[in-house]
């Protein structure tokens, strides 16, 4: 039985930041196959590379800046995409998931496979609730995810 | 650098924001400034009107680092105002929890935040390469105070088991004991940074200063106890008004505090240089290898001391779980009586800005709470009317006691490093205060670094 991870991450606070921890909530009301795991990882930071240790595939959604139009989806992995990551961030809220991935990667307990489901977003300013747009690709993205589990 | 001036605006690698602004003209200090430029927060003016339940939750938001730390002083001086005398099994669970919070915030500081600072690098991302299995094991240890806290508080951040008067979830036996195990196992990845640290190398500044630090005759303290200060005797917490003056000074956003001295420090080096005889073994150990001796007046130590401390709350960790499986955990009746509240650890206040009237609902109630948090005493007051509504609140964090220490050692550090370039001198200063551990508050960063 393969050990899955479903790791919803982003700020509720910040409007469509916050787009995989509502994902994340409304995967926990759906039935899935035995040994899948799904956790808001809001904004963990350094503690994501605890938090995906032991999974042999773990599946990132996030909000991410990918210059498409608000409300686009894209199922990337990590070898598909450069991250605009900080070479030497100065603070710890700096460390968002491209430098964890860089890190897991160079202290080599980076998972076996690894998914990234972004959602470009219309609005990161202050503020919970997501834009329509993205509200409206929460079906889009549950069904790229159930796809990925091999659901029907 | 001789003339001209140094202006760090946001200094890096801590929590929140400040600003170091240094005049130097023919190698003399003309004017120093350690500048606070955040916003007020109003918890203050935000709990009164408030009921005594509420205080925990509301105040824990003030910090996502020490939300343990503030909730336990905030159930202190609840308690305190209404004469609650928790038990000792929830006693022990605070102190437990409250370990969880100095490891977790410690191991943060110390591996992501300090070091690299004495390993040459400019963030911990670097350390993946040149350092990998320090850093493997620095990630070990901080996801062991973080699923601890998750385990006895309900969540990481933000503590949602502890209520006045007790918990509303407890650990199972078998809890403790996997979390005894996992703590017992972790002391290997403390050594080897204990040795790292004993190869790096620490600058060599002093400044006497007064150090301030909670104290117990049992134990090295940190849940409570009295106000305890280098320059000798012990306060009451009740009279912390009396121990410690905060003023306001006009370039600053954070008021500044003295005591008997023109300044004071809290925090790890604070209660070490206090409290080091009650230190545990393997503490005593690590302060010896590391050369950290009481009384220390270097700030960069403080560093160090953290690394001691945080050995000395995996140790003592594991004896306040033994005790608690002796005790045995048990459902504890949790009920308060709100208008009981003359006990002996409350106080009637009778000054000017306290009414005593006849009458119901306005006998007013004052308790004060006192915590060691990661970065020092942290101080909630809170005065109840008596249906247990608050009407005031005075809190005091830890590092705005520090402010002005902090200022004073940057004011005698620039004068013997005055002959180094601009880029030394500032990294040395931003490491001073970086050594400090601020927590200015919990906001987003910005990255600039000015040269003026």
């Amino acid at each position: 039985m393969k050990r899955v991870l479903i790791l919803g991450l982003g700020n509720p606070l910040l409007g469509d930041e916050g787009i995989g921890v509502r994902v994340a909530e409304e995967l926990k009301g759906l039935e899935l196959p035995d040994g899948v795991v799904v956790v808001e990882g809001g904004t963990a930071g350094l503690g994501l590379i605890g938090l995906m240790e032991g999974y042999q595939r773990v599946i990132i959604v996030d909000a991410a800046d990918m210059g498409h139009a608000p409300g686009r989806v894209v199922r990337f992995t990590p070898l598909e995409a450069q991250f605009k990551t900080a070479e030497a961030p100065l603070s710890l809220h700096q460390i968002g998931f491209g430098e964890v991935l860089a890190l897991a990667e160079a202290l080599e307990v980076a998972p076996a496979e690894l998914v990234i489901i972004g959602i470009q977003p219309s609005r990161v300013e202050r503020g919970a609730g997501l834009s329509p747009e993205v509200e409206e690709a929460i079906p889009q993205i549950i069904g790229i995810i159930l796809d990925e589990l091999d659901v029907g | 650098m001789k003339d001209g001036k140094i202006n760090v605006h946001y200094v890096t690698r801590v929590e929140g924001h400040g600003n170091i602004m240094v005049d130097l003209k023919e190698g003399a200090v003309k004017k120093l400034r350690w500048e606070i430029p955040e916003a007020p927060r109003f918890f203050e003016a935000m709990v009164r009107g408030r009921s005594y339940a509420d205080a925990p939750h509301i105040t824990s938001r003030i910090c996502g680092i020490c939300s343990i730390g503030h909730t336990i002083a905030s159930l202190q001086g609840i308690e305190a105002a209404l004469g609650v005398q928790p038990s000792e099994q929830t006693v022990l669970l605070r102190k437990l929890i409250l370990h969880a919070e100095t490891v977790q915030s410690h191991t943060l500081h110390v591996f992501y935040l300090a070091a690299p600072d004495f390993l040459g690098v400019n963030s911990v991302i670097p350390l993946a390469t040149t350092h990998k299995e320090p850093l493997l094991r620095a990630i070990r240890l901080h996801r062991l105070a973080n699923e601890w806290s998750d385990l006895l508080g309900g969540r990481t951040t933000h503590p949602i088991n502890m209520v006045v008067n007790g918990w509303t979830r407890l650990p199972t036996q078998d809890e403790l004991r996997t979390l005894r195990q996992r703590l017992t196992e972790a002391i290997p990845d403390l050594e080897a940074w204990v040795k790292i640290f004993k190869t790096l190398d620490i600058p060599d500044f002093e400044r006497e200063t007064e150090y301030l630090a909670l104290q117990r005759d049992d134990e090295y303290a940190f849940y409570n106890g009295a106000i305890a200060s280098t320059d000798g005797g012990t306060t009451p917490v009740t009279q912390y008004r009396e121990k410690i003056k905060e003023f306001v000074v006009p370039y600053s956003t954070a008021k500044h505090a003295k005591a008997a001295r023109e300044s004071f420090m809290v925090g790890a080096l604070a209660r070490f240089n206090n409290n080091y005889g009650q230190l545990s073994p393997l503490a005593r150990w690590a302060a010896e290898e590391m050369g950290l001796k009481p009384v220390c007046y270097n700030p960069f130590m403080n560093n160090v001391a953290q690394l001691v401390e945080t050995a000395h709350c995996l140790e003592d960790s594991v004896r306040i779980i033994n005790e608690l499986l002796a005790l045995g955990i048990k459902e504890e009746d949790r009920s308060v009586d709100v208008k009981g509240g003359t006990g002996p650890s409350a106080t009637l206040r009778t000054g000017p800005s306290a009414t005593l009237r006849t009458g119901p609902s306005t006998a007013l109630r004052t308790g004060v709470g006192a915590t060691e948090v990661p970065r020092g005493t942290l101080y909630h007051e809170y005065t109840l009317d008596d249906n247990g509504t608050i009407t005031g609140a005075n809190f005091i964090i830890p590092t705005n006691m520090n402010h002005n220490n902090i200022e004073g050692d940057l004011k005698a550090l620039v004068p013997t490093i005055v002959d180094k370039s601009q880029e030394e001198i500032t990294l040395t200063l931003e490491m001073l205060v970086r050594a400090y551990d601020p927590c200015i508050s919990c906001s987003t960063h910005l990255l600039n670094v000015e040269f003026v």
